[in-house]
């Protein structure tokens, strides 16, 4: 039998009755959207079992995504798919579309959801790059009220987020991005689909009228812990014409954080120079329209 | 748990528990075994199914998720003409060898040319990404669904 063991499973019909779940429970609560994670989680280990399951993954309030102003909003049921081919994410974040059109393959995307990858905090999460490099932020049901988290301090470490019991991801809110800023997404993998992620690279970047760099974000994924940007690294390049000596020297800024943060492991003489020459190839097309 | 769905184009009322996995639902409770069980992580797509037209692994879904979709399973497809014109060409095309992997790649090819009756080369790749053959080599699989976008084309001309 595959049945996920749990003391209960609870499918509220809208969030209203799951708010008055919620403030009458005291049991642990683990939360089922996609469930492509959860289910095989249980497979190996019956970790729910004194967890009451609730199933957000059909609650109209939390799917689709929408534009608030100058953000863009997520709901917590959203797939990848609907990410993937939202008009609102790739006219103002292409660099998050490109994420999610990587993970797994066409038959997960349909149904595993970019807050499930967030709240997994997978070290090889696929869309955490671009969300760190997007400065996401996400709105959490705790207590009763709607509280923002910034991205960064909700995951923890690999697999650990720092989510209350009963804490729900209701929606992701991201910045929306100038149309003109350039984005780009690489995902290394063994494979063309269903790969893990070996390495991931986000970035953004917009130039002024004289090409001078005004914004520019970049980082790694499935490298570090958790999601991190750096400003010494992101400094390099605004304010200046983009070059070759400039790219160069954010890909050996940003592969020396590999063993800076994340310690020498026996993937680090693989992972950074791979790093240095993915950024360098990666930039070189975005901004200076050449293949290294 | 009673979960009220559509399933192959007819309502049904399944009593079962809902953390069961949609797969083990579809081929135990309901006697389905069009649906196969692979690798059973999501990778090799043999448990395709459709819900609410868009393909997914019944291995990663739970039954309790199905309550007021629409499921589409292989022996649903079957009583399709589209069903009928993508079996056809598969088997016209050498597209089955075992055939372990068959009900999945339909339910794929299904999806994708239920909702684009003209994909690409690249789109129609795109789409069976998620499905794993062991034996065709893959291109035969392919131009059958190139076949069928075709035949299928011609008869929405008639």
């Amino acid at each position: 039998m595959n049945n996920v063991k749990c003391k209960k499973y609870f499918r509220p019909e809208t969030l209203l009755e799951l708010k008055d779940f919620l403030k009458n429970t005291s049991e642990n609560v683990s939360y089922i959207a996609g469930g492509t994670d959860l289910i095989l989680h249980a497979r190996e280990k019956d970790i729910y079992e004194n967890n009451i399951i609730v199933d957000i993954f059909n609650l109209k309030e939390l799917k689709g995504i929408k534009e608030e102003g100058d953000k863009i909003v997520i709901g917590a049921g959203a797939t990848h798919t609907d990410v993937e081919q939202s008009d609102i994410v790739n006219k103002y974040a292409k660099v998050l579309a490109l994420a999610c059109r990587s993970v797994g393959s066409v038959l997960i995307r349909n149904h595993s959801t970019l807050c499930g990858n967030i709240c997994n905090a997978s070290p090889a999460g696929d869309s955490l790059s671009s969300l760190a490099v997007l400065g996401a932020k996400l709105r959490v049901l705790r207590d009763d009220k709607i509280i923002e988290l910034d991205f960064f301090d909700v995951i923890d470490k690999p697999e650990v987020n720092k989510l209350q019991n009963k804490d729900l991801v209701v929606e992701i809110v991201i910045n929306k991005l100038d149309e003109n800023v350039k984005c780009d997404f690489f995902k290394l993998g063994r494979r063309k689909a269903l790969a893990i992620s070996r390495m991931t690279i986000s970035t953004i970047c917009k130039t002024d009228e004289s090409g001078n760099v005004v914004l520019f974000n970049i980082t790694c994924g499935a490298t570090f812990p958790k999601p991190m940007t750096f400003e010494d690294v992101n400094n390099i390049l605004i304010g200046k014409k983009p070059s070759k000596e400039l790219i160069d020297e954010v890909a050996k800024k940003l592969s020396d954080k590999i063993p800076e943060i994340a310690g020498i492991r026996k993937s680090t003489a693989y992972k950074q120079p791979v790093c240095e020459k993915m950024v360098k190839r990666v930039l070189s097309k975005m901004l200076l329209n050449e293949e290294v | 748990m009673k979960i009220d769905f559509t399933l192959n184009n007819k309502h049904i009322t399944l009593d079962t528990e809902p953390t069961k996995r949609l797969v083990d639902a579809i081929r135990d409770d309901l006697s389905l075994t069009g649906t196969k069980i692979g690798c059973e992580v999501g990778e090799c797509g043999a448990c395709t199914v459709v819900i609410d037209g868009e393909a997914v692994t019944s291995c990663l879904v739970l039954v309790g998720q199905v309550q007021g979709k629409n499921v589409l399973t292989i022996e649903g497809l079957s009583e399709l003409e589209i069903g009928r014109i993508l079996q056809k060409c598969f088997v016209e095309n050498g597209a089955v060898q075992c055939g372990f992997c068959t009900p999945g790649m339909l339910m794929s090819a299904y999806a994708l040319l239920n909702k684009n009756q003209n994909p690409s080369k690249e789109e129609i790749k795109e789409a069976m990404s998620g499905n794993l053959c062991r034996c065709t080599g893959y291109v035969p699989i392919l131009n059958s669904i190139e076949k069928a976008k075709d035949e299928l084309k011609t008869l929405s001309k008639k």
